[in-house]
């Protein structure tokens, strides 16, 4: 890491910040604050080339502590891996593409007891076989 | 980047400043030098005679190093008949030998370590940065629905048909009011070898497949998916995939 834009970017975000950084980014970064989502998650940018490496000039603070790439939502997830220019609240592609019936995101939840759990959307073909027998007389 | 790269760039090429005039020939040389130490070159050898001379000056004699009949390349003369030194134009032994001694080359590519260790780090530190991503890109799948909330899958079984991998089960029956429906739309994700023809193939729109790719499961179970989870999925990310088809649809 470079010394100067470590001290630099702590004098920016401050000791608490850098410390907070170290222990989820593992590096000190500094960049403006573009907003944060539904769960809480701030998102940054800092697009001086000289400053942050092109292509890490978007970062997530995510709220939670464990983590997880998919904790992010799409309108987000489309902004932080560079697919659209402007972050969603600024994004009029993004603002009118939202219909009624939209569902909240939930992040994978695969082992939990939330995990999706495969099933047949179809009566089956096949049944097994129940013995039918007439009353005797 | 920082304070050290001019030093640096001083420091890196003292021979090139040192000995300006014959930079073209110890290149020459020295790239001489290279190849026949590396096997990349040897293996371009074995295809055939045309890197052996190339326009830019970088021959290579290799046939003749390693083609056994003729050890020493041909002696050249000059008009009066003296034998000409073939290395009068390249380093000379105390060059060579003080390169060899000291560890120059070495020296020099510790030296970009070290020169690397004082820039910003290159690597993206996923999950908190990533990669740039294309909108076309092909992650997991979602079916999408209308805006009135109308689920767009008709039931055409064209995506199960040019499925590739076959991982695409489609049942469908009519509903009460005509239309035609899928009742089974089974996707089983770990056959899914994510070429995108089902998308393709999709007169409505209805399948795609999101930019998500952080779907990974711990049950090999978890990756059959069936249509309520695939409705999910587009209910779930119908803004992004709508700004996606957007940026695109110039294009198709």
């Amino acid at each position: 890491m470079s010394l100067f834009r470590t001290l630099r970017s702590i004098r920016r975000v401050g000791v608490r910040e850098w410390w907070h950084q170290m222990q989820y980014i593992g590096d000190a970064k500094s960049g403006t604050f573009v907003g944060a989502d539904q769960f809480g998650n701030r998102y940054f940018e800092n697009v001086n080339q000289y400053e942050e490496v092109p292509g890490r000039h978007r970062w997530v603070d995510f709220a939670q502590h464990n983590y997880h790439a998919s904790q992010v939502p799409p309108e987000w997830h489309s902004w932080l891996q560079h697919i659209r220019l402007n972050p969603p609240p600024q994004d009029p592609v993004m603002l009118n593409s939202s219909p009624p019936w939209k569902e909240p995101w939930v992040e994978n939840l695969t082992g939990t007891r939330g995990a999706y759990k495969p099933y047949n959307t179809v009566p089956p073909k096949i049944t097994a076989w129940e013995p039918k027998t007439t009353s005797r007389t | 980047m920082s304070f050290a790269r001019p030093r640096v760039f001083v420091g890196l090429q003292p021979r090139l400043l040192a000995a300006p005039r014959t930079t073209a020939a110890r290149s020459a040389i020295l790239a001489h030098r290279l190849l026949s130490t590396s096997t990349r070159a040897l293996a371009q050898h074995a295809q055939g005679p045309a890197t052996s001379d190339s326009h830019d000056g970088l021959t290579s004699s290799l046939s003749d190093r390693s083609s056994r009949t003729h050890s020493s390349p041909a002696p050249k003369y000059d008009a009066h008949g003296n034998e000409l030194n073939p290395y009068r134009d390249g380093p000379s032994s105390i060059d060579k030998a003080v390169h060899l001694f000291f560890f120059t080359e070495i020296l020099r590519g510790m030296w970009i370590v070290l020169e690397n260790f004082f820039r910003p780090p290159y690597t993206i530190m996923y999950p908190f940065e990533k990669g740039p991503l294309s909108p076309r890109f092909r992650g997991e799948h979602a079916l999408r629905r209308y805006p009135s909330g109308e689920e767009r899958c008709i039931a055409c079984k064209l995506c199960e048909a040019i499925c590739p991998a076959q991982a695409i089960t489609i049942e469908s029956e009519a509903r009460l009011d005509g239309s035609r429906k899928t009742t089974k739309y089974d996707i089983d994700m770990t056959k899914c070898i994510y070429c995108g023809f089902c998308q393709e193939a999709c007169p409505v729109d209805a399948i795609v497949e999101t930019q998500n790719q952080e779907f990974s499961t711990e049950t090999r179970e978890e990756l059959l998916y069936n249509k309520e989870k695939l409705l999910a999925n587009g209910d779930r990310a119908e803004a992004e995939i709508a700004a996606n088809l957007h940026s695109d649809h110039v294009y198709r």
